[in-house]
């Protein structure tokens, strides 16, 4: 063998030691570096438990202590004591309905018009409310999501109030002051199409008490924006519609026609989060025109343990003077679930008149203490 | 009178709390998302996943913040917190589960859903239903999100030894997960890392029965940093 090719051998030689010795230190790091190696994930049955109680179920208490006193010397006191139950039922492979009951006994003694608490005029003493007992029955008819019923008591589907849980808090939307309660009786469907969601609804048009006194009833409904819209931009809006007779808060049938729109923004603010909200309804009622508006900004810090909100709202009729207040509210939270499921607050909230004879024209202020659990 | 009110009251207030539930993070519309994420679905189901009636809840509770190597959020990480799954069928047919959950970010909560295989418990799709965040358009991004795919509980408990060992081992998928430079609100990144995080450790105990515990006890043997890091 010629002195070259020993040396060509060699040259081929280097590279593979140069590789084998790689891919020793290669593999000695791997094992080194790699302590997963071998492990599995483990095979195991998931925990199921099933029962009436434990399956979908859940009760939780209310606890409500409210105090008002006004610039005119009148004083309030509204405690209350209640429970909401939900439950939902289903087979191996579906959600099929659910029902929903939520309800308090209270006792009042004084009224001052608080801004959550106009049925208030007409319950001194004691009481007993119920403010949602209604039925979702899920996809009757087949598809998903699509077409839902509902049937019982539940929130008007007019405006931002069917996405808004107003149950607890002070500040309120616009139905209460518009239609004379912010919910009531009645049976329709609600799903989605495309982007958009909608409520289409038979409402008994009494509010409070399941009555018929001569009125035929409303025909009402929503068409909204959808809930990809709103995660990805924050905006919640929509167009609303309510037609037919209902109850005043006297008792007597009043001819009743709105158009309504609405619009609510939630975003990120200085340090927390902000939200703007606003209401506009036109209409007649008995054939008189009737108009509301109301804007709400509320700031709620990053560590959810206070926010501040402030709200402007106005109702006109034809024939008679505009009222409008101004409302401004601070609110510690103690528990501050994000669900809004475990909540305890202490609020004050303040009213001022800024225009007409708003009851009493008096400024008024609420004390509340809240909690939800 | 008074003693029906008596009695009434009682019951309320003492009615046994931790027998029910306040339903935590929920999709806002599900049989719109669910349709969305599994397109061939003919049904879905709803499940609620409380502690309190998981058998040996307490434990598995107290041993949430090694899983998740930080302390839990009293606002947003309670034992009372309930949790929704949301199960997909096509027929009988499992297609797959959708869980979410809060976390806190700099500008509110961020809600963390994922979509998961029903037998591996693989990621499927990562979104965020609310998310208020100045670093909101990169999050959101498909590109960002589509990272995600595939990942598993194993992934995060083995990152926390990477971390810790050997920072730039290209087998940390999680911690090849970075935003761009010039995107502000890294710590919202942080948060939605422990919320995907999170979501993962709940659905291991809650539907998987444990089954990437064996890679958070090797974690642990091999000396991954006690809580309190960062996810």
């Amino acid at each position: 063998m010629s002195p070259k090719s020993t040396y060509n051998r060699t040259l081929r030689i280097i590279p593979l030691l140069f590789g084998l010795g790689w891919s020793f230190l290669s593999l000695s790091a791997l094992g080194k570096e790699d302590p997963f190696a071998g492990v599995v994930p483990k095979s195991s049955d998931a925990w199921e438990e099933r029962d009436f109680f434990t399956d979908n179920f859940a009760f939780r208490k209310e606890l409500m202590a409210e105090f008002g006193a006004d610039s005119l010397g009148e004083v309030s006191s509204r405690q209350s004591l209640g429970f909401e139950v939900q439950k939902k039922f289903s087979s191996e492979t579906a959600t099929l309905f659910s029902v929903d009951l939520q309800a308090r006994l209270v006792r009042r003694d004084g009224f001052t018009d608080a801004p959550n608490d106009m049925e208030g005029m007409t319950r001194p003493g004691w009481s007993f409310e119920v403010h949602n007992a209604y039925l979702d029955l899920y996809n009757p008819f087949g598809g998903v999501g699509s077409l839902n019923l509902r049937l019982g008591r539940f929130y008007l589907p007019f405006g931002l109030n069917l996405s808004t849980d107003t149950h607890g808090s002070l500040l309120q939307l616009s139905n209460e002051a518009d239609f004379g309660f912010e919910r009531d009786w009645y049976g329709g469907v609600w799903g989605a199409f495309g982007p958009f969601l909608y409520d289409l609804d038979y409402l008994v048009g009494s509010g409070y008490d399941l009555v018929f006194k001569g009125q035929r009833g409303l025909v009402a409904g929503r068409l909204s924006l959808g809930n990809r819209i709103v995660s990805d931009t924050g905006l919640e809006g929509g167009f609303s519609f309510a037609n037919g007779s209902r109850l005043s808060m006297a008792g007597m049938p009043v001819e009743t026609l709105r158009g309504g729109m609405d619009v609510r923004w939630k975003g990120a603010g200085p340090a927390g989060s902000l939200g703007f909200t606003g209401e506009l309804a036109l209409g007649e009622d008995d054939q008189a025109s009737v108009s509301s508006q109301l804007a709400q900004a509320d700031y709620l810090h990053a560590s959810r343990t206070w926010g501040f909100s402030g709200q402007f709202r106005r109702a006109a009729r034809e024939g008679g003077s505009p009222k409008a207040w101004v409302l401004a509210e601070a609110t510690w939270y103690f528990r501050n679930d994000m669900a809004g499921s475990n909540l305890q607050w202490l609020k004050l909230n303040v009213r001022w008149p800024l225009e007409g004879a708003a009851l009493t024209g008096a400024t008024l202020f609420t004390l509340q203490y809240y909690q939800y659990w | 009178m008074r003693s029906i009110l008596s009695s009434i009251l009682a019951g309320i207030l003492f009615f046994p709390t931790q027998a029910f539930a306040a339903i935590g993070c929920t999709l806002n519309n599900p049989a719109e998302d669910l349709k969305y994420l599994f397109p061939g679905m003919t049904s879905y189901r709803e499940e609620l996943k409380e502690f309190g009636k998981l058998p040996d809840g307490k434990k598995a509770f107290e041993g949430l913040p090694a899983r998740l190597r930080g302390e839990l959020d009293p606002v947003y990480e309670t034992y009372e917190t309930a949790y929704t799954v949301y199960w997909a069928f096509k027929g009988k047919e499992k297609l797959g589960l959708v869980h979410g959950v809060n976390v806190p970010g700099q500008g509110g909560v961020i809600q963390v859903f994922l979509s998961l295989d029903p037998k591996t418990g693989a990621i499927k799709k990562f979104f965020f239903q609310r998310l208020e965040s100045p670093a909101a358009s990169a999050l959101r991004a498909k590109a960002f999100r589509d990272k995600f795919t595939g990942f598993t509980l194993a992934d995060f408990y083995k990152h926390d030894h990477y971390q810790d060992k050997d920072p730039k081992n290209p087998a940390d998928k999680v911690g090849g997960i970075i935003l761009p430079k010039t995107v502000s609100g890294k710590k919202d990144l942080q948060a939605a890392l422990r919320g995907v995080r999170k979501n993962l450790v709940l659905m291991d105990l809650f539907v998987f029965g444990g089954m990437y515990e064996p890679f958070f006890e090797r974690a642990q043997k091999v000396g991954a940093k006690a809580p309190g890091g960062k996810p």
